[in-house]
């Protein structure tokens, strides 16, 4: 499902994209089907818009979103939820965990409408990313650190062709990010996905096919 | 899917979305219970007012009309008697079910009665259509050649005997059966006519007067009954179905027509009764739509409350429509379950009323009818469909 974007322009930018020199806003570009693309993207310059505007949410914006032959702004709800619960998969950067599940509730609730991969998996998954004991604990005492790699379990536990992230490992520490990026790229290599990775800085995370400035 | 509904129930039903939920289909039971009491007490009525078996306690009431007797048809011959359309006419007015004639004798008739209540009088002897009779008695008929007769005397003529004649007189009081056994002689036509043996075979709550079969009385008129006057009927007993119907109570205003006017009291009564059933089913009704609009503030209440966690749901990927029929499962059981609770009270309370009813020689049904059921089955339908329209009305904001 190869993914092409044709002059967009998110509403609340519309007054300074011609100022600036962009890979993305106001430009025609596609991104092959299972490519490992990066965004590099400083401060406010709408990162986590475009993540946000990839996966379908109520962004204003001019221009085109195409995945494969779709164009986003045609999608009704009901495509739309098929769409993410089958085709493209997310890491919010502010992460999104329901406050009121345990970690391995968050992952559940997510793992139950598709039953891709067995509760035996995730538990594996998240032991792996360091939340043994933090399984039953509620996501609302979870550390910001502990909540993102539970987001990234969750992430992974549906079938996809493009798993978008954004930010995904701020919190994390170095030996934990390394157990995230190992488990993502294992998991996006099993279902020979592709991934769209938006970060401030430049980095080595993954070894990506085409990086994009915003 | 039965883990993501437990993880549902987990987001959007904490407990005091249940304790809410309770409330709300507790008062939901009561305003169905008392709309189901008022329908089943208005079924009642209905089934006593419509009854067909014509025995006294059924509702019909057995009344026997005239015509009024006035200065202006006062002496002349069947000034007051019926013609054959007006009978027919009286048995097409409303409430009317069914109307007969009384016919008289129109041939003298003496009877003695021999032994300790020794007495002699005139008789006034008359019949009735056998379907208009409290209960026909064993060898009910008539032939011509035939030397008994089987009688049947009003109620009220033996209360008169036993509490008013008897005692003046130094008789002894006489219990039905001991009235069955007194044998009567009766001089049938006059001094030339034939003597029969006589015997009261039952007693009449409808009619006051002496009944005969009407092969009797059809006899006796045509073989020995007076030749002038009307053989019209100058007294009708009908069957009224609800006497105190303002159309029948009219209908004999206008005709001239007169009656017991304590059987219209206490069919007014009834009515009175059948009044209250429905401002009872009134207050039913207001109490349904109160705790339907609970139902509603419940319903809206708690997807406002949940609205964070829908829209991350839905952002996880789950569809509209998905949470929209997980919301309306999980509120249809608690009202089918609500309103049936009050469906299985009512049912209870008609078995108390069957009980009561049959004490008081009534035969109710044991369960409640169609008129229940369809209530429950509508009150139901509607629910759902409100409930559908909720979800869908709050899942849109």
């Amino acid at each position: 499902m190869k993914l092409s974007l044709h002059r967009l322009i998110p509403e609340y930018l519309a007054g300074s994209v011609s100022d600036r020199a962009s890979d993305i806003w106001n430009k025609n570009c596609s991104v092959a089907s299972g490519a490992s693309v990066f965004v590099q993207a400083p401060s406010g310059t709408g990162k986590t818009t475009f993540i946000n505007l990839l996966y379908g949410m109520p962004i204003k914006y001019e221009g085109k979103v195409e995945w494969g032959d779709t164009d986003l702004k045609s999608v009704d709800d009901k495509q739309l939820s098929l769409m993410r619960a089958n085709d493209i998969s997310i890491v919010f950067q502010d992460l999104r965990l329901f406050p009121e599940l345990t970690a391995l509730e968050n992952v559940a609730v997510k793992r139950e409408l598709t039953d891709t991969v067995t509760q035996q998996q995730v538990v594996d998954w998240m032991k792996m990313l360091g939340l043994e004991n933090r399984l039953d604990a509620s996501a609302a005492t979870l550390s910001y650190g502990e909540q993102q790699r539970v987001a990234i379990v969750r992430a992974l536990v549906q079938p996809f062709r493009w798993l978008l992230m954004d930010e995904p490992f701020s919190h994390l520490d170095a030996g934990n990010r390394a157990r995230a990026i190992s488990l993502i790229a294992d998991v996006v290599g099993q279902r020979k996905a592709g991934f769209i990775l938006a970060d401030l800085d430049d980095n080595n995370y993954f070894s990506y096919s085409q990086t994009l400035h915003m | 899917m039965g883990k993501a509904t437990e993880l549902l129930d987990k987001l959007l039903f904490r407990s005091s979305g249940r304790m809410r939920m309770r409330l709300a289909a507790t008062v939901l039971c009561i305003g169905n219970g008392l709309l189901f009491l008022s329908v089943l007490a208005w079924w009642n009525f209905n089934t006593i007012l419509n009854s067909d078996e014509g025995d006294s306690h059924s509702g019909a009431v057995y009344m026997m009309i005239a015509r009024e007797v006035t200065e202006h048809n006062m002496g002349m011959s069947g000034g007051s008697s019926f013609t054959a359309g007006e009978v027919a006419d009286i048995a097409n007015a409303p409430e009317v079910m069914d109307a007969g004639a009384l016919t008289p004798a129109r041939f003298p008739v003496y009877a003695t009665i021999g032994g300790r209540v020794a007495m002699a009088t005139d008789l006034p002897l008359a019949s009735v259509p056998d379907r208009f009779i409290d209960e026909i008695p064993e060898g009910w008929s008539w032939q011509p050649g035939q030397r008994n007769l089987p009688v049947i005397i009003s109620s009220q003529f033996l209360n008169v005997y036993n509490y008013v004649f008897a005692p003046g007189q130094g008789l002894p009081q006489l219990s039905r059966t001991s009235v069955k056994s007194v044998g009567i002689t009766l001089q049938v036509g006059g001094e030339n006519g034939m003597h029969l043996s006589a015997h009261i075979a039952g007693f009449s709550d409808r009619v006051s007067s002496i009944l005969v079969p009407h092969s009797f009385i059809a006899y006796g008129n045509k073989q020995m009954g007076i030749a002038a006057g009307t053989q019209e009927p100058s007294q009708l007993i009908v069957k009224v179905r609800d006497p105190s119907k303002p159309a029948f109570t009219e209908y004999l205003r206008q005709h001239g027509y007169t009656t017991n006017p304590q059987s219209l009291q206490w069919s007014k009564l009834r009515t009175v009764v059948a009044s209250v059933a429905g401002v009872m089913g009134g207050i039913a009704l207001l109490l349904v739509v109160i705790s339907i609009m609970v139902i509603l503030f419940f319903i809206e209440l708690t997807i406002t409350r949940g609205a964070a966690s829908i829209a991350l749901l839905q952002q996880i990927g789950y569809s509209r429509q998905f949470l929209k029929k997980y919301l309306i499962r999980r509120f249809v059981p608690t009202v089918i379950g609500s309103v049936s609770v009050a469906l299985l009270v009512s049912c209870a309370a008609q078995v108390v009323v069957h009980n009561v009813a049959a004490n008081q020689g009534m035969d109710l049904p044991l369960l409640p009818g169609w008129p229940v059921v369809g209530t429950y089955v509508a009150c139901l339908s509607a629910l759902v469909q409100i409930i559908r329209i909720a979800v869908n009305r709050t899942m849109k904001l």
